[in-house]
């Protein structure tokens, strides 16, 4: 199970970053979210603020990538005719569709230097990092929590063909409930407790504290990465199991 | 005659073939929450950032929302045909070429009209902006002038599906830039002059400036330079499209690569 995780997370990484024009647009995004970020915020004069929306930027996009990406890729997979091989095959589906999702949040990290790299050329956003180790264990532990998520999202892009659209429209309410790069001080009480379940938001925080804030405090994130992340394996891996019984079921794997 | 025919028959056809695919329980509350979290999200990112009013955000998104079906109908339009492995059995009918791929995208230009227009009333209600009759009147004809314009650019998008197999992605690029670029969620003067003169010739710039100006009360004749502006944009896009679907069509039967996916 290890072996086929690996395995298949290395093959999506290589095949995410295959096509320039792929690659193009993952680096244009949160460029553009970024920049649209530093010409509102400049005027509240705190490059403390600017490097946190290059952060929230970088993070809105893993979580595009593992929602669209994911159920892209599935819905690449039922039309090809793949799809029903995959749950066929004799490893636990939660084995084959976790490397997809976890790979295009690791693609996700070609954003974050491409933004933070942005944000220091042409807006003067000064890029430094106060705890560099806990900022290492940082990164993946997001990238871990969003893919993990983006496991609970895709048991449902089994069962459902029109996956790629759901994926579209999960974007915007996550980069909202999880304060990216508008503050949940700034939103009603009740976003920022959806916030808290989410994978993005704890990331994202373990992120923001080991670059801005403390190292104790990055590293208390980290532990909620991998404890959110737990749940979200748990959590997907039952909700996969029943919906590839549903989908086999109604015989519904092949419809394209 | 024909082509009216086939603008009418094919674009009702390729929509009642939507909802075979899609359930229209689950299209429309997916249609919706795109646009409507889109306009919360700006508008939010405003309020924090104390630039300008939830008025700004709310009629640059809607804007927005309604570009996004021009671009995505007519570029889908052409990109489905390829996907589906259908394009050169479309291409080898003697149909006219325009009211074949205009057919299919019209329904879902309304479509998105009026999801712009029912995710602007939502947020409008959440957000607390009002609006008096004559400046609704004022934002509908703005709209409709952007509508054109964007549909226009979404031709010269769908005419590179015939060349290229990543148009949506490319569509969805420009859809990202003009959030940026079309001054719906940064105002146009804080931008680089360079980019500035970028933003003159895409579609929707005007056409938001006209909708800030009618929906904050101004007059049509305060928003009249800035409709023409949209209209003449979406006018030379929509002769760019033209030339674009007939010289890529050409170039596409030469070099046999219209079913390359």
């Amino acid at each position: 199970m290890i072996r086929a995780f690996a395995s298949g997370m290395w093959i999506h990484v290589v095949q995410f970053s295959r096509n320039p024009f792929d690659l193009t647009g993952i680096v244009v995004w949160p460029i553009l979210y970024a920049t649209i970020a530093y010409y509102l915020l400049d005027s509240k004069d705190n490059p403390k603020l600017l490097l946190g929306a290059s952060l929230g930027a970088a993070v809105m996009l893993m979580w595009s990538l593992v929602v669209i990406g994911s159920s892209n890729a599935l819905e690449n997979q039922r039309w090809l005719g793949t799809l029903e091989l995959l749950v066929a095959a004799p490893v636990p589906f939660a084995s084959v569709i976790a490397p997809i999702t976890v790979a295009s949040g690791v693609v996700g990290g070609y954003a974050l230097v491409a933004t933070l790299a942005w944000g220091t050329l042409l807006f003067g956003v000064p890029l430094s990092i106060a705890h560099p180790l806990p900022f290492v264990a940082a990164v993946p532990s997001c990238v871990l929590a969003i893919g993990m998520l983006g496991l609970v999202m895709a048991s449902t892009f089994v069962l459902y063909r029109a996956a790629f659209s759901l994926g579209i429209a999960l974007q915007y309410p996550v980069w909202i409930a999880t304060g990216l790069l508008v503050p949940l001080s700034t939103l009603p009480a009740f976003v920022g407790h959806i916030g808290w379940c989410l994978g993005p938001y704890w990331g994202f925080q373990a992120i923001k504290q080991a670059t801005l804030g403390s190292a104790g405090g990055a590293w208390k994130d980290i532990g909620m990465c991998f404890a959110v992340s737990a749940a979200y394996a748990v959590i997907g891996s039952v909700c996969l199991h029943f919906f590839e019984r549903v989908a086999r079921a109604r015989g519904s794997l092949k419809l394209t | 005659m024909n082509a009216i025919r086939i603008f009418f028959v094919g674009g009702v056809t390729s929509y009642r073939a939507l909802f075979n695919w899609v359930n229209p329980w689950v299209f429309v509350p997916q249609t919706l929450g795109y646009p409507i979290f889109e306009i919360l999200f700006f508008s939010y990112l405003g309020r924090f950032a104390d630039v300008q009013s939830d008025k700004f955000f709310l009629i640059g998104n809607a804007f927005m929302a309604l570009a996004m079906t021009g671009f995505f109908g007519m570029g889908n339009a052409v990109g489905g045909e390829r996907r589906s492995q259908t394009l050169p059995t479309l291409l080898a009918s003697p149909a006219n070429r325009l009211a074949l791929f205009l057919g299919r995208a019209v329904p879902s230009i309304l479509t998105g009209f009026t999801v712009a227009v029912t995710a602007f009333t939502v947020c409008a209600i959440v957000l607390g902006v009002t609006f008096t009759k004559s400046e609704l009147a004022g934002l509908a004809v703005a709209g409709l002038c952007s509508a054109f314009a964007c549909t226009s650019f979404g031709l010269c998008l769908g005419a590179l599906g015939l060349r290229g197999r990543s148009v949506s992605l490319f569509a969805d690029t420009i859809g990202g830039s003009l959030l940026l670029l079309s001054g719906a969620n940064v105002p146009l003067e804080r931008l680089p002059a360079a980019v500035q003169r970028v933003s003159n010739v895409l579609p929707l710039t005007h056409g938001i400036q006209a909708g800030r100006i009618l929906g904050g009360g101004g007059s049509f004749a305060d928003a009249a330079h800035l409709l023409r502006g949209e209209l003449l944009v979406g006018c030379c896009y929509l002769v760019l499209g033209i030339v674009m679907l007939r010289v890529f069509e050409y170039i596409g039967r030469r070099s046999a690569t219209l079913d390359t996916f």
